[in-house]
């Protein structure tokens, strides 16, 4: 390779780096306070968010089976996406009730103008029929999702946030959630 | 001597053949039978620093084929105080092998570890009838093969019998008569209440004598069952099993989290919570040798938790494991047992620095599946 290739080489690289590393680390655009709660009712993973918010500083404030009521004050949504059959019997709910209740919390946050982010944090092991329709019904109301890799082995996430535009930003566990949270939310 | 006479004395030595052949085979099998009430030997590490039982807690116990031994290791250092079970449920031998590794290891720096390795002493003095499973299974040390005893997920009949038509737990739950002799639906246990209650209330005041913080169940679970390879958790305990969980992601291991159900009652991670107001963890590891889709039971399902009709039904799609030829051995459940237990604590550690319990010598994961669990056995 000759200087000059090695250069063009060097450019180009750096103008690949620039245009892909913003959709990595997308910008502040979430406020605080926020509202978790799950989607699905798999309290174990809205809890991994909780503490996750924790953990990148953020004012959070978890409620299972979050209503409209709640998202009185609030300034972003979070929605952790992922279907337990056993934390819906615990919630006393069945699949419907707990859609409806997730449909009337998105309604709200539209007309209060709240943004919402997805998050998926059950990996592989959590996905299935009734996460499926959970994650097709709800994930293109976000404005984000962060999600664990894992849990979109078979491209569903990516499928649906490129056709309706939503960033994606996929992390290998749940602790490196911690990083882009810091960075979506304003201080 | 007549003909009739030597039919009749011919008769007579086969009869007394057969009958010493009788005593013969009732000594041995009685022996056999007899050897299951004698508990394996535990050796506790220099860390520790009081070796009581269970009936010091609730006196009733004493002399009863529920008490059983409690190993108390408490630091120098003022911090919270822990309580680790075993053998709840005596045919989920990884809790049990898990807790006995502890009590042969650890010395507590800060805070307190109390450890009741057998928590159903019953349990491992009998089999479950008709299974067909081992009554013992071996582990290789540096001092010569060590042998622990594979009991029944229930209290023996001998001691606690008839089994109700329909069992109500302490708590007002209904449950299958047989449940009526399963630890893990009998909290808070009752006083006056049968042997497994009274185990039960013996251990609900070893929480309340010892000011226990936290407490943590150690269990299996068959690959079929949906609630494995997880940390089950009382709401009050959410924050330090996501926590855990988190940690235990970034080190390899994929636990669930599985909160408990406040509708489902008698058990640990329910009522220690409930009636002791402790902060309650229940782990789960994956076991063939208790699951029901198993071949043959042996000490080599136990110990390296090969079964080809488990790996035929994860090509199926039944569990909810990944299951391979490889098995799931029981040196692997122990680390996990060992991975969980240590992330819990730093759990523990990182959100109530006050309740911070920090030991010594308590084996990691990765020493457990490099050198065996036999490498940490004295």
């Amino acid at each position: 390779m000759t200087k000059k290739q090695s250069v063009l080489f060097l450019a180009f690289f750096i103008l690949i780096a620039a245009s892909v590393l913003p959709a990595q680390t997308p910008p502040a655009v979430f406020e605080q306070p926020l509202l978790v709660t799950s989607a699905g009712q798999s309290s174990g993973d809205a809890q991994i968010a909780l503490q996750l918010t924790k953990k990148a500083s953020l004012t959070a404030t978890l409620s299972k089976a979050g209503t409209s009521k709640d998202l009185e004050n609030q300034k972003t949504l979070v929605l952790v996406l992922g279907a337990s059959m056993k934390g819906l019997g615990s919630a006393g709910l069945d699949t419907n009730k707990e859609k409806e209740r997730i449909r009337e919390l998105v309604a709200e946050a539209k007309r209060k103008a709240i943004p919402i982010l997805a998050m998926h944090l059950g990996g592989a092991q959590r996905r299935g029929e009734l996460t499926d329709e959970i994650i097709n019904e709800f994930l293109p109301a976000a404005k984000m999702a962060i999600i664990l890799r894992s849990g979109n082995q078979d491209g569903l996430f990516t499928k649906i946030c490129k056709s309706t535009d939503i960033p994606l930003v996929e992390v290998d566990k749940s602790l490196d959630a911690v990083e882009p949270l810091k960075k979506i939310f304003k201080k | 001597m007549t003909g009739t006479e030597t039919m009749s004395l011919n008769r007579f030595v086969r009869a007394a053949l057969l009958f010493a052949l009788t005593v013969l085979v009732c000594v041995l099998s009685g022996r056999e039978f007899l050897s299951m009430r004698a508990a394996d030997a535990i050796y506790p590490s220099p860390g520790l620093t009081a070796a009581r039982a269970l009936s010091d807690y609730f006196p009733a116990l004493k002399g009863t084929p529920g008490d059983t031994p409690v190993y108390v290791y408490a630091g120098p250092k003022d911090g919270g105080n822990v309580l680790v079970i075993g053998g709840a449920h005596p045919n989920e031998p990884a809790g049990f092998v898990t807790a006995v590794v502890l009590a042969e290891n650890i010395r507590a720096v800060r805070g307190k570890v109390v450890i009741v390795p057998r928590a159903n002493a019953s349990g491992f003095t009998h089999s479950d009838p008709q299974e067909g499973s081992p009554q013992r299974f071996p582990i290789a040390t540096a001092s010569g093969e060590r042998w622990f005893r594979l009991g029944s997920r229930v209290t023996n009949p001998i001691h606690q019998w008839p089994d109700p038509t329909i069992y109500v737990t302490p708590t007002g739950q209904t449950l299958a008569g047989i449940e009526a002799r399963n630890l893990n639906r009998a909290y808070p246990g009752k006083a006056g209440g049968n042997l497994t209650e009274k185990v039960a209330y013996g251990i609900m005041e070893l929480i309340k004598k010892e000011r226990i913080d936290l407490g943590i169940d150690l269990h299996e679970s068959a690959p079929e069952y949906p609630v494995i390879n997880a940390i089950v958790f009382h709401e009050n305990s959410a924050d330090l099993a996501a926590t855990a969980q988190m940690e235990l992601q970034a080190e390899g291991f994929e636990f669930r989290l599985e909160a408990s159900p406040p509708n489902l009652r008698g058990l640990s991670h329910r009522e220690w919570g409930d009636a002791a107001g402790i902060r309650a963890i229940l782990m789960e590891t994956p076991n063939a040798s208790h699951g029901r889709l198993k071949g043959k039971p042996s000490i080599g399902l136990i110990i390296d938790g090969k079964d080809k009709f488990y790996e035929k039904a994860a090509r199926l799609g039944r569990l909810f494991v990944p299951f391979g030829p490889d098995g799931i051995p029981l040196r692997d459940r122990v680390a996990r047992h060992l991975a969980g237990l240590r992330a819990i604590l730093a759990g523990l550690t990182e959100l109530d620095p006050g309740k911070a319990v920090e030991v010594e010598d308590l084996p990691t994961a990765d020493r457990v599946r490099v050198e065996g669990i036999g490498a940490f056995l004295r």
